[in-house]
């Protein structure tokens, strides 16, 4: 019996001294992203599959470029990104480089989780940005990050269905951009000749995509944010203007019902599956859309209204605070901008590029570089003013503002009035907070 | 007396021996429980405790909060759309629950059988369970897809009308309803399957013998027999029901407007989101009530019940 206790406790001793050691091994889940080496820097991401090509190929060139310097790459899905990323700043393990879209970079850069690369670049570097993207990786004056590319939404329409309607002419210049009426008149038209499960156009607003539906008040020459970027400034008529406007797509069956802010169905799969006869679409959608769509199209530029306006897509790439070599993540972020890397890398990916010196340049993209001037237009479109309230550290809350109060004034029936007042009193408390 | 002494002093021995042995049993219980324990208490009651501890914060997801007491429970207690996901959150429950289990009950009832092909069957219903809630909700976009689903075509060419499943709030709720039931009626399935293997077929013979019929058979001998079965599947699917997160966000991302946000899906807006973490794990911990509460009432109402006979 005394044998049976003796070899219980030394099992029970075991498998405490087991779970031990397993909780120790467990450490290396919290092992810090930040790389150890003199030169070395982690760096994560998420990516289509060209784009992570052009961010291997850029690394490859940095380290060739600076002997001893290491990138290690992490690649994640963008559906865990920023939570991962949360985690690692509030842990203190994170990379030392992460990239970012420009709606979360001001979430960032407000609250003192990036590198304020102003100590670390040259003055010179940010005027060889254009305005509005250098503008949108700034917080209080100061550079946090290096916009990396851009992309905006511009349409694309189906021929044979534009043609079947008797549409023969689409804008070819930004400035004979449709205006707001005449692109309600084309969406009519469409409507008059398309059968009934079939609609006009789709907007591209789903899942985090809300923040495009700025494009339309920026177009009505409005603003959500006043210049002090705490005040709300969408009560206005601009900000009645664009709600009115858009709001009624639904009723009138120019958009799917199924294509609110909260639907699990893109307006890029409503355009492919020949739903809608026309899509707001990125560029980085023109692979996909040479894949997928079973029909000729082409592109024209967004409709425009007081001003022309479009949404600040694209991503940028920033440092951490804590990193512990800044000198060397600066390093890395102005190599990766450089004219050369940056051409490649949007030509490989379908993005557009951010410096003043290749806005003018042709892209031939692999797919459809024919369409890429539209894009690169209709980039310009973005003011610098546009691209500071969208920076913002509040801006992920008002997104949620935008999507839960825009959702119930296209499909709940909300009017124009509560829903600017709701959507007001939204930004008021996300700024406060 | 030194009979009586050395009885004693066996006795005491004997005591001694007892208590020790007692102890080395206690000491080699705990051991075996140790590294559980441990695991339990690092992932699971330390985030609980912290989480606790962030509800009574105000955070911007980053650094630390400013204590702010009870004020995201009173806010909670203000917030119409935590209302609206707490009735729905209530309402799934009240659907899945029964259903997934009756259901499953009847299914496994039909595969204990002597059904031809049960093994395929069987797999059939479980195959579902395997795959996780993301793949299943993305399996349910393409077949609710508002235009171009799978089964809204079906519906149009069988000349009925199309179901606004994305864009009508109670047909939205149905799809979650349905996509969720194909994803949780296997493991019913499987659990009623386990529980009346072991039920002894002299009981059914008995009942045959009594004059009893196939619904008799059921509901006097099968149901009870099955009480055990019954009782953890209703802990595990109300906690289930409770905690549903994965299929609500990919199917409708808890629109339209409100009308399938569940207290899930609502702490993970307003955490990851909105970054509003206090609030977020405030709506962590009235979820952990909740379920508590309900798990001790399903114990305290279930003792009765759950004993076969």
């Amino acid at each position: 019996m005394t044998m049976d206790l003796n070899r219980r406790q030394l099992l029970g001793l075991a498998g405490t001294l087991g779970g031990v050691a397993a909780l120790s091994g467990c450490a290396g889940f919290s092992r810090p992203d930040t790389a150890t080496g003199a030169d070395e820097l982690t760096f994560t991401t998420w990516g289509s599959d060209s784009e992570l090509l052009g961010f291997e190929q850029a690394i490859a060139a940095f380290e060739e470029s600076n002997p001893g310097a290491k990138v290690t790459l992490n690649v994640v899905p963008f559906a865990q990104m920023f939570e991962n990323i949360d985690a690692q700043l509030q842990s203190g393990t994170a990379p030392d480089i992460f990239r970012v879209d420009y709606d979360n970079l001001g979430v960032y850069s407000g609250r003192g989780q990036l590198l304020d690369l102003g100590p670390y670049i040259d003055d010179a570097v940010g005027n060889q940005f254009t305005d509005q993207m250098w503008r949108a990786v700034q917080f209080d004056g100061a550079p946090y990050g290096v916009p990396h590319h851009t992309d905006t939404s511009t349409i694309l329409y189906n021929k044979d269905a534009f043609a079947a309607a008797g549409i023969t002419a689409v804008p070819d210049t930004l400035e004979s951009a449709w205006t707001w009426e005449e692109f309600d008149q084309v969406a009519t038209t469409l409507r008059g000749q398309l059968s009934d499960d079939r609609y006009p156009f789709a907007y591209n607003w789903q899942a985090s995509g809300v923040t495009r539906w700025l494009s339309w008040l920026f177009q009505a020459d409005g603003r959500f944010l006043a210049d002090d970027l705490m005040t709300p400034a969408i009560d206005s008529a601009a900000g009645r203007a664009a709600v009115d406007f858009t709001k009624g797509f639904f009723p009138r069956r120019l958009v799917p019902e199924n294509s609110s802010v909260k639907s699990s169905t893109f307006a890029s799969d409503i355009f492919f599956s020949e739903t809608s006869t026309m899509t707001f679409a990125g560029a980085f959608l023109l692979p996909d859309a040479a894949k997928l769509a079973p029909f000729e199209w082409g592109a024209t530029f967004s409709p425009r209204n007081k001003r022309g306006g479009g949404d600040l897509g694209g991503n940028a790439l920033v440092a951490t605070s804590e990193t512990t070599k800044p000198e060397l993540a600066a390093e890395f972020l102005t190599f990766m901008t450089r004219e050369e890397t940056m051409f490649n890398f949007c030509v490989g990916a379908s993005l557009l590029p951010t410096l003043k010196s290749l806005v003018g340049e042709d892209l031939p993209f692999a797919e459809r570089g024919d369409l890429a001037t539209y894009f690169v237009q209709q980039a310009s479109n973005v003011r610098p003013d546009d691209a500071a309230q969208i920076a913002s550290p509040a801006m992920a809350a008002i997104n949620t503002v935008l999507s839960d109060e825009l959702e119930q004034a296209f499909i709940g029936g909300q009017s124009t009035d509560d829903t600017i007042a709701n959507i007001t009193a939204g930004i008021t408390e996300a700024t406060s907070r | 007396m030194s009979a009586v002494a050395g009885a004693g002093t066996r006795s005491g021995r004997a005591s001694r021996t007892g208590r020790r042995r007692r102890h080395s049993e206690t000491l080699a219980g705990y051991s075996f429980l140790a590294p559980n324990l441990i695991i339990l208490g690092l992932f699971l009651f330390i985030p609980v405790g912290w989480a606790a501890g962030i509800s009574l914060q105000s955070t911007n997801g980053f650094g630390s909060g400013d204590f702010i007491g009870f004020e995201n429970f009173a806010r909670l207690a203000r917030d119409p759309i935590f209302w609206q996901s707490a009735f729905n959150t209530a309402l799934f429950t009240a659907l899945i629950v029964p259903l997934s289990m009756g259901l499953g009950l009847g299914l496994a009832v039909l595969m204990n059988s002597v059904l031809p092909a049960r093994g395929l069957f069987r797999t059939i219903i479980v195959l579902p369970m395997v795959i996780s809630g993301v793949a299943t909700a993305l399996v349910g976009v393409l077949i609710f897809d508002q235009n171009n689903g799978v089964l809204n075509k079906l519906l149009k060419a069988s000349g009925l009308g199309a179901i606004p499943w994305q864009s009508g709030g109670a047909a939205a709720f149905a799809s979650v309803v349905l996509v969720t039931l194909w994803w949780r009626v296997g493991f019913n399935m499987i659990i009623y399957l386990a529980g009346l293997q072991g039920v002894e077929p002299e009981l059914y013979e008995s009942a045959r013998i009594d004059g009893a019929s196939s619904w008799k058979q059921f509901r006097y001998v099968t149901v009870p027999m099955v009480g055990p079965s019954t009782f953890f599947l209703l802990v595990m699917n109300v906690i289930y029901s409770f905690q549903v997160f994965d299929i609500v966000y990919v199917l409708t991302n808890g629109g339209p407007g409100y009308s399938t946000s569940v207290l899930v899906t609502y702490a993970y807006q307003n955490g990851f989101v909105t970054r509003d973490q206090g609030y977020a794990a405030a709506i962590g911990i009235v979820l952990l009530i909740l379920t508590l509460a309900f798990t001790a009432l399903q114990w305290r109402f279930s003792r009765t019940r759950d004993q076969v006979g």
